[in-house]
């Protein structure tokens, strides 16, 4: 980077740095979200209090570097043979450190065939993101994933 | 009944009874948290978001998904579902304004 182009930028930056601090404090306070639940009881609150075991059953598809958290692609295996007896109930995906941290909470059905479910989801910061998966007879297995987020898609 | 646009993808196209296939269900949806700054006017923008995404196969439940505001913009949910016969795939969908959209698809699977 050249002197002058360096010197041009900073001089904006600091520019925006001192009208910004007027906007916020006329600004009406920070909403708290209805929602808002952190991972230990949105946990407690799907298993509840059951053990959960972390399981290479679960396979959680997600990059490891996300440029940009607004759009977190995340994708869901669960090897199950999916009949009537043995079959997925749902998948559960969390994001540890999101004010909310359920993301989706899918419910199967056998008719389903396969148990897959993917979607984008957004992360505030990086963080782990967890698949809590919940199988026919009770039990709770899980895997997870750190996502590392350069832009956070929160804000 | 909401006007929103959506868009069901079956993958692959061609498919028999008894295939498993791929399904795409995307939405047109700004999945506002209520968290997040309009930078024009400096105020919150109001939360608008997907609550309760159903799948259903002939009038049977298939899938059903309870989302919050986490998910991305125009959000995309991918499902795989076994074809038993020819039918409708219809997907109903909620928003926290309580805005309701359906959304259907006819599966004809050949042989």
């Amino acid at each position: 980077m050249q002197r002058r182009t360096f010197l041009k930028g900073f001089g904006a930056a600091v520019a925006v740095s001192a009208v910004v601090p007027s906007v916020v404090l006329a600004d009406d306070k920070k909403p708290t979200s209805p929602n808002a639940m952190s991972y230990t009881t949105a946990v407690a609150a799907i298993t509840g209090g059951k053990s959960v075991t972390v399981s290479s059953k679960v396979a959680l598809k997600a990059p490891e570097i996300a440029e940009n958290g607004a759009v977190v692609p995340v994708k869901v295996t669960v090897e199950s043979p999916m009949t009537d007896k043995d079959y997925v109930k749902a998948i559960h995906i969390l994001a540890k450190k999101n004010f909310n941290a359920r993301c989706a909470n899918v419910f199967l059905t056998p008719a389903n065939g396969k148990a897959v479910f993917g979607t984008r989801i957004k992360l505030g910061g990086t963080q782990d993101v967890v698949a809590l998966v919940e199988l026919s007879d009770g039990s709770f297995i899980s895997a997870s994933q750190n996502v590392k987020v350069t832009i956070g898609g929160c804000g | 009944m909401g006007k929103r646009k959506s868009l069901i993808k079956i993958k692959p196209k061609k498919y028999k009874t008894g295939d498993i296939v791929k399904v795409d269900f995307m939405v047109m949806h700004p999945m506002e948290t209520g968290m997040r700054k309009d930078k024009k006017t400096g105020k919150y923008t109001p939360a608008e978001y997907i609550t309760e995404v159903k799948f259903f196969f002939n009038d049977v439940l298939l899938t059903k998904m309870i989302i919050w505001e986490a998910l991305s913009t125009n959000p995309l949910f991918t499902i795989n579902f076994k074809v038993t016969g020819p039918g409708k795939l219809k997907v109903v969908f909620k928003d926290n304004k309580g805005e309701v959209t359906e959304k259907s698809k006819k599966i004809k699977p050949k042989g």
